[in-house]
């Protein structure tokens, strides 16, 4: 080894990503099959056997309407669950040591988490646009939008699954966000339904949903449609990222959950 | 010239109050066997925590090979190997990944972290047992997978904490033969253990600590030249009563 540690250390980071990557994959069926086969039945039962008739929004067929917001559910859960059981566990068995004793920095530590986070989220995405392909709902309008709205929120999420993957202390409490934060907003984030169709008073209620960004969001790279300003959505994005990186550089700083 | 490790007026005060550690200061110097005793509980495995990065000090100033293992806590990393008391091993991952991917930490290039970790895994006849997950491993090899861990980036400050719990006499002292050889090659090891024998034969200097402080140090020559030895020495410094227990009538 040379006497000084380089600026980077790229093949730590690589080792963390390389190494998370193969845990994952002991778990195959559990990180890439069961969101495909609960899209699929979204996109069958929501899109297809409902959405027939259901007359068309903003001159789109309801299932191209209703797949982003599928699509933005999976890759919210995807992400959250992945860093959040990567974290905890690598702290409940304490692996989590042999990073502390290596010459690795802290954003080295984190952008590893969030590199396969990103990798598990797109696989997710790709795996999912092509079930809907046999329904004749995937398009895309714009791919650099569409690629920026699956990493940044893939990064946000997973940002946030870190927070919690230290903060838990228990297989429950690493449940407790999805279930009551994550899970209730993202379905009344826009989903299956545009702002209007809701009443007056709930729509000030997704207004306020970061949620609703994020699906309109996708849902304006796919298939043009929009009922919110795109460059607001932007600003919450790469705000909610930028605010997240920070909370979580400052907890590995501290070593919160990490170091005794 | 400089220390190998130096610690000084280090605390560790937990989160909830508890004191780990309550002043300490030692130095251990390069090329050094050090031997670091005292009863469960004195500090022992906190002191290794916090020079290898694990726990965060209260205070005070810990320098590896002088380099601040706190501020500049990357480059002292580079010059450290630990083998811990307690497993902090993915389970379900093999042997040869558990010791290849700590040398990936540690920024080794795949060449010479796969020649090392073949390396290793023969020295401590891992080899048949490479592809095995680590919950496979009966006790003993997972002790090994421990310090084939703990030696993948070559450091030039080896600790050990309690290394030997747990193995049959036939691994102890193959792993003495080891650890006495790399010492001969100039590494600096530090050593806790339960086993007063295996202080008694591999260390040169000692340290006793009790309730968070140093009871006790000097060359082993002094602790064993004493009356009753090492052991009555130790339960000396640590005020516990020396209760010989008799051996059984012949």
């Amino acid at each position: 080894m040379s006497a000084k540690a380089p600026l980077v250390n790229w093949i730590g980071l690589w080792t963390i990503i390389r190494r998370e990557w193969t845990r994952l994959m002991r778990v195959p069926i559990q990180a890439f099959l069961a969101p495909w086969i609960s899209a699929l039945l979204f996109i069958f039962i929501f899109g297809f056997v409902v959405g027939g008739r259901i007359s068309q929004i903003g001159g789109h067929r309801y299932i191209q309407f209703v797949l982003p917001g599928i699509l933005m559910m999976n890759i919210v859960n995807a992400s959250f669950l992945q860093s959040s059981s990567q974290v905890y566990f690598s702290r409940f068995l304490r692996y989590v040591e042999e990073t502390l004793v290596a010459p690795l920095s802290y954003a080295e530590m984190i952008a590893g988490v969030i590199a396969v986070v990103v990798v598990r989220s797109v696989i997710t995405a790709l795996g999912i646009l092509v079930i809907a392909a046999f329904f004749g709902a995937t398009s895309i309008d714009g791919v650099a939008e569409f690629v920026f709205w699956i990493v940044s929120v893939s990064m946000v999420f997973g940002l946030l699954g870190i927070v919690i993957g230290l903060w838990a202390n228990n297989f429950e409490q690493l449940t407790i966000l999805n279930i009551f934060f994550i899970t209730p907003l993202s379905f009344v984030g826009g989903v299956f339904n545009t702002v209007a169709m809701l009443p007056p008073w709930l729509r000030w209620i997704a207004y306020g949903n970061p949620f609703f960004y994020f699906i309109n969001g996708l849902r304006h790279a796919m298939i043009g449609f929009t009922e919110a300003s795109e460059a607001l959505g932007v600003a919450i994005a790469l705000g909610l990222a930028v605010l997240m990186s920070a909370i979580v550089w400052r907890l590995y700083a501290v070593g919160y959950g990490l170091r005794e | 010239m400089t220390p190998a490790l130096s610690i000084s007026h280090l605390r560790k005060v937990y989160r909830r109050g508890t004191v780990g550690i309550e002043e300490l200061s030692l130095d251990v110097a390069p090329g050094e066997f050090f031997g670091f005793l005292g009863p469960n509980g004195a500090g022992k495995t906190t002191t290794i925590h916090c020079v290898t990065g694990i726990a965060r000090p209260t205070s005070g100033r810990i320098e590896v090979f002088g380099v601040d293992a706190v501020r500049n806590y990357r480059e002292a990393r580079r010059l450290v190997g630990l083998s811990p008391q307690e497993f902090n091993v993915d389970p379900f991952a093999n042997a040869r990944d558990i010791v290849s991917w700590m040398g990936g930490y540690y920024g080794m290039k795949a060449e010479e972290r796969r020649a090392r970790t073949e390396m290793l895994l023969e020295k401590f006849d891992l080899a048949v047992h490479a592809k095995k997950s680590f919950r496979e491993l009966s006790g003993g090899l997972k002790r090994r997978v421990m310090l084939a861990r703990a030696m993948i980036n070559d450091p030039k400050l080896l600790i050990l904490d309690e290394p030997t719990a747990g193995v049959d006499v036939e691994l102890r002292r193959d792993l003495w033969r080891y650890l006495q050889e790399m010492n001969r090659d100039g590494k600096t090891i530090f050593l806790t253990s339960h086993y007063l024998e295996e202080v008694e034969r591999l260390c040169r200097n000692i340290a006793i600590i009790s309730d968070g402080r140093i009871v006790r140090q000097g060359p082993k020559e002094e602790f064993v030249n004493e009356p009753g030895g090492l052991e009555a020495a130790y339960l000396r410094a640590t005020g516990a009563e020396p209760n010989h227990v008799p051996a059984p009538a012949a």
